[in-house]
């Protein structure tokens, strides 16, 4: 087939993760990365910190990347980018340098090299794939993984309901380095996605992106449920989607409808234990995991009050029948 | 492409694409292509989503043109159909029905008002004639969609102008003179002969029209009441409703008694009931064996009335007695005094059907000085002795074919199928129009006929997280205290109103090209085009590289992507 006649050639958008990349069938992590790269453009560079992405897309000597990307090793993606930032620089040239990596290599195992590259203000991008726990070695809790979460490290039994700790609230800890932007988004809602990642490119200075990513195995639910399991993560407040600018809320999304925690637990095997009939235990958690989205809404206020409840900017609606018709 | 293995660690942008993870894949996602629920309601055979989408997108005359290439008569039907689309409506299970009537009416009235062409189909003039008895809604829509398809068709009729039922019996506050007048002399413009004062059986027989042409449509109508009496007894002065609210609409006159019971449950009775209440007559009752809509009544039920014509009647003080029936006429000498009602309900009588159970100790009086029948019509057997052989219908096939006859079709309120399963409205007359007109030129081009159909999008199909809700319009209707025997009561659409509510349609089944499935794919799997591909919509699917997650067809809002197995 000529170049012409090729439809994948032609689409009307950039192709930054191509096809035939080995993620696991409706991956949020594979999507959010497309999703990131073809927002960001062709003229970046990208670095990598081990896990699934990097796996799954760089199968040896194949490679699913339309762009620069480099993988070192798993705790330095943002000191590669820092280098790779400050060459650029050296040599006059201005590409975009995007780090990126999982919630492991963000939360936990990454998170000095992180800071460092904050705390230094050089003009990187960092988007963290959150999927909740370390996926690429078989489902080992993080520091992202969220209160209550079976993981294989924190199976649920007679001592505990799942992981005992809570989600570290890792946004508020990168606010606190007084970067000029700062947010979270959801694979949900990939016209807000997109807008955040070119808001994030025109700046120059550090900038960081919390992407919520599920992960079908990890969370157990289907492939095809990819997008509602991560659209009820926001409609309940979980996980807010908010912009912090110099560390102060700028914006948030407000939710278009408040959608009891329950609703989104029940979708995810990681959950079931929570679901229990006859451990009185499970309701207090659930109670528990419902107080916490409470606290983000009232935290981040959240209940929108404005003249569209919808969100014009945020919720991917087909726009049918809503405010922008009448 | 072979890849090169190289010992730099490096690979080539994009290579991954050597690697086909279609082959990862139990099932596929497709196109499903199933219909709006509203168009497999339509006894017209519209298809409401598609000239909805149409209007939708900025262009009413095409809206118009799709909607006219089943129901050539969208201003009378907007008006008068009880429309069960709108009963059928997904978007009743979310907020509120889109408001087709009104929009199909907005439609109707614009291109009477811009003198937009009834699109032909495309073809050459062909030498048969066809002749079509009956201008009413079966025989106007039968002769429109001969004419579409280049036929040379002569339609007549007994009276001075086309017409039929909408012109006899139905009051000009429910469809205006002028709205007729002018959608049936734009329909005739197509191409049509018109032979005003043909009778069949007077001046016409059967036996020269089958002479004289190819083919022979009869959509004669129901035009003579069927029998009543109440245990044999009749009032001497006994009659009719349609033939009153006929004689009304003709001479203007109507009897006035104090009070007056009219014993059925159809349009007929309800027009004839609000006609009577706004000449003055103080006690209008409507005795009928079906019940009033309301959550506890089957919908199979319910009086066979367009539910705002009921309301109205309410408010204008007509009284219901719903399920039940009359029992015996007080009689004193030959003339009615009273009636004693009886309550009923359709059950089933253990033999698959269902059947009237009176219940005994129910009976109630009513004092009413006139008692009018409005029970139903049977076809007038003038002219057709050999074709309806003493039955009260005539049989035809769904395509009007009458066995043992090739060459004559019947359709509209003569066929008995009708009565019984659309209650003879005027949506499912002009459907049997445009069946017979498929069955007649199947038969002159020697062909089997065809009515396409396709399986309707459940409601639990769409993904609702895209839509939003919003009212159904309001529409202008006129207070209590302004109506009378000639204004139209309920008003259409303003402009912006028709266009919000075209806005409002879900488009169950049919893409919407809202980019989701394009968007979401994490595999890059779902390609976008320029040009329209073959099946309509603006994506494709690259099977090469779709793993079958299905994360397309759940994010689908409109159900228009299915998954299926694909060993």
């Amino acid at each position: 087939m000529s170049e012409m006649n090729d439809p994948r050639a032609r689409q009307p958008r950039f192709r930054g993760l191509e096809a035939g990349h080995r993620a696991c069938q409706g991956c949020g992590e594979a999507l959010a990365a497309r999703l990131v790269t073809e927002s960001a453009g062709p003229d970046v560079i990208l670095t990598n910190a081990t896990g699934c992405l990097e796996v799954f897309t760089t199968p040896w000597p194949q490679s699913a990347w339309r762009v620069p990307w480099l993988h070192s090793l798993f705790e330095n993606s943002a000191a590669i980018a820092s280098g790779v930032e400050a060459a650029l620089k050296a040599q006059g040239r201005r590409s975009k340098v995007i780090a990126m990596g999982g919630d492991g290599g963000t939360f936990d195992i990454g998170f000095q090299a992180l800071s460092g590259m904050l705390e230094r203000m050089h003009n990187v991008l960092y988007v963290c794939y959150d999927n909740e726990a370390y996926m690429n070695t078989g489902i080992q809790r993080s520091g992202s993984t969220p209160h209550a979460a079976r993981t294989t490290t924190s199976p649920p039994g007679k001592e505990r309901m799942g992981k005992r700790h809570l989600k570290k609230d890792l946004l508020s800890i990168i606010a606190a380095h007084h970067i000029p932007y700062a947010a979270s988004a959801s694979v949900a809602y990939p016209q807000d996605l997109r807008r955040k990642v070119r808001r994030a490119m025109e700046i120059d200075g550090p900038t960081f992106l919390l992407v919520h990513s599920p992960c079908p195995l990890g969370w157990g639910h289907d492939g095809s449920e990819t997008i509602q399991v991560a659209r009820l993560a926001v409609q309940t407040g979980l996980f807010p989607l908010v912009e912090l600018e110099r560390g102060e809320v700028a914006s948030v999304m407000p939710l278009r409808q408040r959608v009891p925690v329950a609703e989104y637990l029940c979708r995810q095997a990681r959950f079931r234990h929570l679901f229990a009939d006859d451990d009185h235990r499970a309701q207090e958690e659930r109670e528990h995991l419902q107080a916490l989205a409470d606290y983000n809404i009232e935290r981040y206020g959240l209940d929108g009050d404005g003249d569209d409840p919808f969100d014009a900017d945020g919720a991917d609606t087909i726009r049918r029948g809503g405010p922008a018709n009448s | 492409m072979p890849i090169p293995m190289n010992r730099g660690a490096f690979a080539l942008a994009g290579s991954s694409l050597a690697f086909k993870t279609g082959t990862w894949r139990s099932a596929k996602p497709v196109h499903v292509h199933a219909a709006a629920p509203c168009h497999g309601a339509c006894p017209a055979g519209e298809d409401q989503q598609a000239w909805l989408a149409l209007l939708q997108e900025g262009h009413p005359q095409q809206a118009w043109e799709s909607l006219v290439a089943a129901n050539p008569l969208p201003s009378v039907t907007g008006r008068v159909c009880p429309h069960p689309c709108e009963s059928a409506c997904n978007r009743g299970h979310y907020d509120s029905p889109i408001a087709i009537h009104a929009v199909e009416r907005w439609l109707g009235d614009q291109a009477i008002q811009n003198n937009w062409p009834y699109p032909r189909l495309p073809g050459s003039p062909r030498p048969e004639r066809i002749a079509v008895v009956g201008a009413g809604p079966a025989g106007l829509s039968a002769a429109y969609h001969l004419a579409r398809r280049h036929y040379n068709v002569v339609l007549m009729d007994a009276m001075p102008a086309a017409g039929g039922l909408l012109r006899s019996a139905i009051p000009p506050t429910r469809l205006p003179r002028d709205v007729i007048d002018a959608e049936i002399r734009r329909l005739l413009a197509v191409g049509i002969e018109f032979r005003p004062r043909a009778a069949l059986g007077r001046d016409i027989t059967l036996e020269e029209l089958r002479s004289e042409f190819d083919a022979v449509f009869l959509a004669v109508g129901a035009g003579k009441s069927r029998h009543w009496d109440v245990d044999g007894a009749v009032p001497a002065d006994l009659h009719e409703g349609l033939g009153l609210l006929r004689e009304w609409l003709a001479v203007g006159a109507i009897p006035k008694p104090n009070a007056v019971v009219i014993h059925g449950g159809g349009n007929t009775a309800v027009d004839l009931a609000r006609v009577m209440r706004r000449a003055g007559v103080r006690d209008v009752h409507v005795v009928t064996a079906s019940g009033l809509p309301g959550p506890d009544t089957d919908p199979d039920d319910v009086l066979n009335v367009v539910p705002r014509e009921l309301e109205q009647a309410i408010e204008e003080g007509v009284q219901f007695h719903p399920h039940r029936t009359i029992n015996r006429l007080i009689m004193r000498g030959s003339k009615v005094v009273g009636v004693e009602m009886v309550r009923l309900k359709k059950l089933p009588d253990g033999h698959g059907h269902k059947a009237r159970v009176s219940f005994e100790g129910t009976e109630t009086v009513l004092h009413v000085d006139m008692v009018v029948p409005a029970i139903g019509e049977v076809v007038d057997p003038t002219g057709l002795g050999a074709i309806l052989n003493g039955r009260d219908f005539i049989d035809t096939d769904m395509f009007g074919t009458i066995a043992g006859h090739p060459g004559l079709f019947a359709g509209g309120d003569c066929r008995g199928w009708i009565k019984k399963l659309t209650n003879g409205t005027v949506s499912a007359a002009i459907g049997d129009g445009r069946r017979a007109a498929e069955g007649i030129d199947a038969l002159l081009s020697g062909r089997s006929p065809m009515e396409a159909s396709r399986p309707a999008l459940p409601f639990a199909d769409l993904n609702l997280a895209y839509y939003e809700s919003a009212p159904r319009i309001a529409l202008p209707t006129l207070p209590l205290s302004q109506r009378d025997d000639s204004r139209e009561i309920e008003g259409g659409p303003d402009t912006s109103q028709a266009l919000a509510e075209a806005a409002r349609c879900f488009s169950c089944g049919n893409c919407l090209a809202c980019d989701n499935c394009w968007t979401l794919c994490p595999d890059n799997a779902v390609l976008k085009t320029r040009e329209t591909c073959s099946d309509g919509s603006h994506y494709l699917f690259d099977y090469e590289f779709c793993k079958g997650c299905g994360l397309c067809a759940t994010e689908c809002p409109c159900g228009f992507i299915s998954m299926v197995n694909d060993d």
